[in-house]
């Protein structure tokens, strides 16, 4: 029987191709350095700096440690990451937005590194709302890789020609959205708008929570949903009018479309993240950051963060070399040279403005970063949370009654806290 | 290869698939050399079993296991029996998930199927000039993947640059923002699934049409049938096993929409366009509840099973009728 080998050989091969898909997890059982696999989503200049701290610190732990890093970008990580992590081929180290961290750390996904933290030597001080964003249930699980409040971007060759100056206010902000808007035909669709507010998948989630802290109001505290609360309903009735009335933004923008919108020129001010410094220049934008105008209560602003994680599929060996990364990540130097390279301020307090002021985003980022409120804190159903409040403020700007909304907000966000 | 050791000689020879509705062709079965054929028929088809068996059976039977429990993709995963079932009969989101899939594909189905039919129609029409032409170019979408023509679409009806807007407005149609109106959005989603599909079913359509003898046509013109009652009494009863392959295949297709959604609306506005498949993906990757997605699955894998069997028995009795 001549044939029967090769007839069975196209199985076997397949079978062995499939097989070897399935291995190759970089484990250290062997001699030689520790390796370790990072996975993050930073794909900009960010993700350049962060290699070369990589680098460095390969370097400097030359046959210890080697780590090598994976860009896998944020809104798809977790298509990746989960099933790597079902099969235990999954990085050792994996960062990921602050707000999908709790979920992972509560099923179990993440070693927890209390003892990291209580090394002093190691862990400088870092921005308290950041470390709240790796802490659940008092836990620590992650050590910030970023945290940045959201800000307002405004274009200046627009301010300058419409003679407006740049709003600290919610009334001044909405008088320079009105005067910054500009219908030449008069046919009720305005040609430039003075202001783009997304109403649902918002930059970083964040612009309705740092409006409703505008006005003393919030989402979530201790556990509790507390969306429904009258500050709210004023938030959101304010702005519909201001938007209904004024026709200052366009509706049913999201963060996708408003950096679109903001860097084609069409309109004047926008909510959005440091990465909009970059795509401005880009597009030729002569843009100018400012906080976000002051509610009638407070001047707050909810911000964006990054974290990194140390998955269980890191050995003994494997952790206290991911820790060793951690706190090289932390030093003063790297903080430093992390800050300027990504455009986010830095995370250690006792960085100041003037020492990254070569960066003058990063400076005048680092100004407002005590502005800056951690979004749904340890919370892990934070996706039912953050789709309530989509429908929300979605639902309240087309101009559906905002008390029932808010009613059923609250049950939703409550129901996905007790699951 | 136990499985041809085991199956042994004659008795289970290579059999022909048999035609959608028909009966099987006995013929073959009294093949003589049938034990050495069905070893390399077999040995043919080891490469994709194996590959079925190991991305396709393997993964069902795992997430069937999966299914009853509270597993979150890592870790340990506890026994729940039957809770992740019982909870897709009482959760609301799931409730209006479903709904929004039955709307989804009442919106799909038949606009695919009778776009495609007409289409096949006008195609085998031999006075119409570039058949050849037409016929490639309406079958390349079939070919690009779903969610690229999702990007595309988006762009091209987005409100603020979109050509297709552009368009419509210079001859005084304003569409507003398609993607986020609560009842434009299932449509539009919708029929980028139709544009992307059709040229499938069309095609399916052809072969049929081509099988249909013209002697009946040309018969049915001498008794004085017009082209409706051709097309009804004639065209309709002879496609019907093509017919039903893509009715089911299209109906397949709509209870499993999820790419174009994902891109173009993820779901919204105020999820009105959250199908069940969407809200498998969300449990199972956003909410790390595995074990509830499989389950999901499970039972929508089920409802797509005796949908299908329904339709084919219903087009299995209509041929036996004409």
């Amino acid at each position: 029987m001549k044939r029967t080998p090769a007839l069975l050989v196209a199985p076997v091969a397949a079978l062995a191709l499939t097989l070897t898909a399935c291995s190759g997890s970089g484990s250290s059982d062997h001699d030689g350095p520790v390796e370790l696999s990072f996975w993050h989503g930073y794909t900009e200049a960010d993700g350049d700096v962060l290699q070369q701290i990589v680098e460095d610190f390969n370097a400097a732990h030359e046959g210890e440690i080697t780590i090598s890093t994976q860009v896998n970008p944020w809104d798809v990580i977790d298509d990746t990451f989960l099933p790597a992590l079902s099969a235990d081929n999954g990085p050792e180290i994996v960062a990921m937005p602050a707000e999908r961290l709790p979920v992972y750390a509560d099923r179990g996904a993440f070693v927890d590194l209390d003892d990291f933290y209580a090394d002093d030597e190691a862990t400088p001080d870092l921005n308290a709302g950041a470390l709240d964003m790796v802490t659940v249930d008092g836990t620590a699980y992650g050590v910030p890789t970023g945290f940045v409040p959201l800000t307002m971007f405004y274009n200046q060759s627009l301010f300058d020609a419409a003679g407006v100056a740049v709003p600290t206010t919610w009334d001044e902000w909405v008088a320079a959205a009105q005067a910054l808007t500009v219908d030449e035909d008069g046919d009720g669709t305005p040609e430039q708008y003075g202001l783009a507010l997304a109403d649902h998948a918002t930059v970083g989630n964040g612009v309705w929570p740092s409006l409703f802290y505008g006005n003393g109001g919030a989402i979530v505290e201790d556990g509790q949903a507390v969306i429904d609360s009258p500050e709210n309903a004023e938030t959101l009735e304010f702005w519909h009018d201001a938007i209904t009335a004024g026709k200052i933004s366009p509706t049913g923008v999201d963060g996708v479309s408003g950096d679109g919108l903001f860097s084609s020129g069409r309109v004047a001010m926008y909510i959005g993240g440091p990465w909009m410094a970059t795509v401005s220049e880009e597009n030729g934008i002569d843009y100018g950051i400012a906080p976000i105008p002051a509610g009638p209560e407070e001047q707050a602003a909810s911000a964006i963060g990054v974290s990194m994680a140390l998955t269980r599929q890191a050995d003994q060996a494997q952790q206290q070399a991911a820790q060793e990364f951690f706190s090289y990540f932390l030093s003063r130097e790297e903080s430093v040279a992390w800050a300027l390279g990504s455009g986010w301020p830095p995370l250690r307090t006792d960085v100041a403005a003037d020492e990254v002021d070569e960066n003058p985003v990063v400076a005048a980022l680092t100004e407002q970063a005590e502005l800056g409120r951690p979004l749904l804190p340890g919370v892990v159903n934070s996706t039912d949370v953050l789709t309530a409040v989509d429908d929300l403020t979605q639902r309240a700007m087309a101009g559906e009654p905002v008390d029932d909304l808010l009613a059923q907000a609250q049950t939703a966000i409550q129901a996905a806290l007790d699951d | 290869m136990t499985t041809a050791h085991a199956a042994g000689p004659r008795k289970r020879a290579y059999r022909a698939p048999a035609p959608l509705g028909g009966r099987p062709d006995r013929s073959l079965q009294r093949t003589r050399t049938g034990g050495r054929r069905n070893r390399t028929a077999l040995a043919f088809l080891a490469p994709a079993l194996i590959i079925m068996a190991v991305f396709v059976a393997w993964p069902m039977v795992s997430a069937l296991q999966l299914s009853f429990t509270d597993a979150s993709g890592f870790g340990q995963a506890e026994w729940v029996g039957l809770d992740n079932y019982a909870r897709i009969f009482t959760d609301a989101d799931i409730r209006d998930a479903v709904v929004n899939t039955v709307v989804y594909a009442l919106l799909f189905t038949p606009t695919a199927v009778v776009v495609a039919l007409a289409l096949a129609l006008l195609l085998t029409n031999d006075r119409l000039p570039l058949r050849g032409l037409f016929r490639t170019s309406l079958f390349l979408p079939f070919i690009i993947s779903l969610a690229v023509a999702a990007l595309a679409w988006s762009y091209l009806i987005d409100p603020q640059v979109g050509l297709l807007h552009y368009w419509l407005r210079g001859i005084g149609i304003d569409l507003g923002n398609v993607l986020q109106d609560p009842t434009l959005a299932m449509p539009a989603v919708a029929l980028v699934a139709v544009w992307k599909n059709f040229g499938f079913y069309m095609v399916i359509f052809m072969a049929g049409l081509q099988e249909i003898p013209g002697s009946l046509y040309e018969a049915a013109k001498m008794d004085g049938a017009g082209a409706w009652s051709r097309f009804r009494h004639i065209t309709l009863p002879m496609l019907s096993n093509t017919m039903a392959f893509v009715l089911i295949f299209a109906m397949i297709a709509a209870l499993q929409a999820f790419d174009q959604i994902y891109v173009m609306t993820g779901g919204g506005p105020y999820g009105n366009t959250q199908t069940v498949v969407m809200e498998i993906y969300e449990s199972g990757f956003r909410k790390l509840e595995l074990g509830f997605a499989s389950a999901l699955s499970y039972v929508l894998l089920l409802a797509t099973l005796v949908l299908s069997v329904v339709q084919f028995v219903f087009f299995g009795r209509r041929e036996k009728e004409s």
